[in-house]
């Protein structure tokens, strides 16, 4: 009888064993490489690729609508002055920011207040300006169009002088089926966006099995940002290294700008700007929401040194205690973020 | 059975909608407003006005024993550079005919229209508008803007009131006496109001007012730090900018 029952819970430790070794996560296979979509010619799909980039049902992704959205992109006859066009403050070459600009420069030479920020893989943000306030790419792009100080139009005027260029009389009826609006306009630039897409940098390709893509210190750099010490992932976090969060980073004490805080009018919002992606961060200085910090180093710094005391301030953010040498591993990872087939795809440049 | 016969008509003519139109004199104190003329502030700043579009909603006539008849819908009223600035109708409405204590409605767009997704909206709410505000989903409610004839030089001014802590609520009834009396007739007709543009650059408590000489004044936005206090002072005067013109 009691070997009987040694007999029973033998068998049901066995099952249960099974049923484990069944049921345990284990390693995905390698992703296999399959054809890059034509936009993306040259970036292989590797491990992030293969997310998709949500489109909202009310503007389908078509090629005529990203190639129109494209050339409006790059068009400053989109501005009041026509002298500002998207691409003015979103450069390819600087992953689509504003390379060397702490603020850009809008119609007029009328100077904006915030940094513009990187364009890379923008189709996946969940918000969007520096204090998050724009649920879609449709929506964030009214902003820039009419803004006093950037582009400067009335939907009006805009209509008028793009319904007055053939060449955009007839790609707007054959996308949209109507003359071109501000709202057809907003629709296809945010196709185009929708194809900046970045997923070849060095960091990229060592994720996907080659182990000579990092250097060693941007190695030593990774295990830092993703351990508690350097305490980078809580923030910057997922394929974009972004939690689309708005945060207070300890920037200042007394912020001019108050960031989220400006649209919803709570003292516990003030200094509060959204985490922004790493992904080509070393091509986008100068950084934070004002460009007030000149290098990808001194940034780290900032956040090693633990910031300027204020009542927002993230809990997250305190004295680190990283070594020189701990802060430059810090920056190898960075710069293995960087993605030169992004910013010469012929896909995203400026049509010819 | 004769005598209702008799009032039959008359039943039928106050119960029938009469169509009615909404205009607006826009006014600078008590002078017909004029795009592109030189006007001056009570602290003597001088300026112009080159636009007002403004949403007008939530539109309902009180009748004499307070109950209140809505109008559904919601417009906006845009006046250019180009166009009329008196007796300009924004809105057209089918009322029962009969005497009526006063009007009021709302300067803004209704929560529950303010924050829907703008790309989905049709005219007059949408993007194609130029009232839509992308950084911060909903609409300029109230707008309004200009120019500054400063001894440096001409500057643009505007002010963009929005958020829906800055709908205006307007109204222009009275119960208690019969100063307001709105008469709409079977055959329909007009109401006209009075929009003393100008109210907006009357000083705040401790005479705070729009200073077009500092630069940060001279875009008044929502919540914006450096001019919620004057947006608070334009939004205050701008509940009484509005008059039954006689």
């Amino acid at each position: 009888m009691r070997r009987g029952l040694l007999g029973w819970v033998g068998l049901l430790l066995l099952g249960a064993g099974l049923l484990a070794f069944y049921l345990w996560p284990r390693p995905k296979p390698a992703v296999q490489a399959e054809p890059p979509p034509a936009a993306h010619q040259a970036s292989p799909r590797i491990l992030f690729a293969e997310r998709t980039v949500p489109v909202p049902d009310d503007n389908p992704q078509t090629p005529a609508k990203v190639e129109l959205g494209r050339r409006l992109f790059y068009d400053p006859r989109l501005s009041k002055d026509g002298q500002v066009a998207c691409a003015s403050c979103h450069k390819p070459e600087f992953a689509f920011s504003d390379g060397g600009k702490p603020v850009s420069a809008g119609i007029f030479g009328r100077k904006g207040s915030r940094n513009a920020p990187s364009l890379t893989n923008v189709g996946f943000r969940r918000h969007l300006f520096w204090e998050g306030r724009s649920p879609r790419l449709e929506l964030q792009a009214v902003g820039p169009l009419t803004a006093h100080d950037e582009m400067g139009m009335e939907p009006e005027e805009l209509a008028q002088r793009l319904g007055a260029i053939p060449e955009y009389a007839r790609a707007f009826q054959e996308v949209f089926g109507d003359a071109p609006t501000l709202k057809t306009v907003t629709y296809a630039i945010a196709a185009f966006e929708r194809t900046l897409l970045s997923y070849n940098s060095p960091f990229d390709r060592y994720q996907a099995g080659d182990d000579k893509a990092m250097s060693q210190a941007a190695l030593r750099g990774l295990e830092l940002f993703f351990s508690e010490k350097g305490d980078c992932f809580h923030c910057h976090v997922g394929p974009d290294f972004t939690d689309d969060e708005p945060r207070n980073t300890a920037l200042y004490t007394v912020y001019k700008d108050i960031g989220l805080a400006r649209a919803t009018g709570k003292d516990e919002d003030v200094g509060k700007f959204k985490t922004p992606t790493l992904r080509n961060v070393a091509l986008t200085a100068p950084y934070m929401h004002d460009g007030s910090i000149k290098t990808l180093r001194d940034v780290v710094q900032h956040y090693n040194q633990g910031g300027q005391p204020n009542l927002n301030a993230d809990a997250l953010i305190r004295p680190l205690g990283l070594t020189d040498a701990e802060v430059d591993d810090l920056v190898a990872f960075l710069q293995s973020l960087t993605d030169q087939s992004f910013t010469s795809n012929p896909a995203l440049l400026p049509p010819r | 059975m004769k005598g209702w016969l008799t009032l039959l008509p008359l039943f039928l003519a106050g119960a029938l909608a009469a169509p009615v139109e909404l205009k607006i004199n826009l006014r600078i104190g008590d002078q017909p407003l004029r795009f592109g003329q030189t006007y001056q502030t009570p602290q003597g700043q001088r300026y112009q006005i080159e636009m007002l579009k403004f949403y007008l909603s939530e539109v309902a006539l009180v009748r004499p024993d307070g109950r209140e008849v809505r109008i559904d819908g919601l417009v906006l009223a845009d006046f250019r550079r180009d166009g009329p600035t008196q007796g300009v109708s924004v809105m057209k409405m089918d009322v029962p005919a009969g005497q009526y204590r006063g009007i009021r409605f709302n300067v803004g767009v209704p929560r529950e229209l303010n924050h829907l997704d703008a790309g989905t909206q049709q005219m007059p709410l949408g993007v194609n508008s130029g009232m839509y505000w992308a950084w911060n989903p909903g609409y300029i409610f109230y707008r309004l803007e200009g120019l500054a004839l400063l001894p440096e030089g001409n500057q643009k001014w505007v002010i963009h009131m929005g958020t829906d802590a800055f709908r205006i609520p307007v109204r222009l009834q009275d119960l208690q006496t019969r100063r307001v009396q709105i008469n709409i007739p079977p055959a329909g007709g007009a109401i006209t109001l009075n929009l003393d543009v100008a109210r907006a650059f009357q000083p705040g408590p401790g005479g705070a007012y729009v200073d077009w000489r500092q630069q940060s004044l001279r875009q008044l936005h929502g919540l914006s730090p450096e001019t919620s206090l004057l947006m608070s002072v334009v939004y205050y005067h701008m509940q009484s900018a509005f008059s039954l013109a006689q």
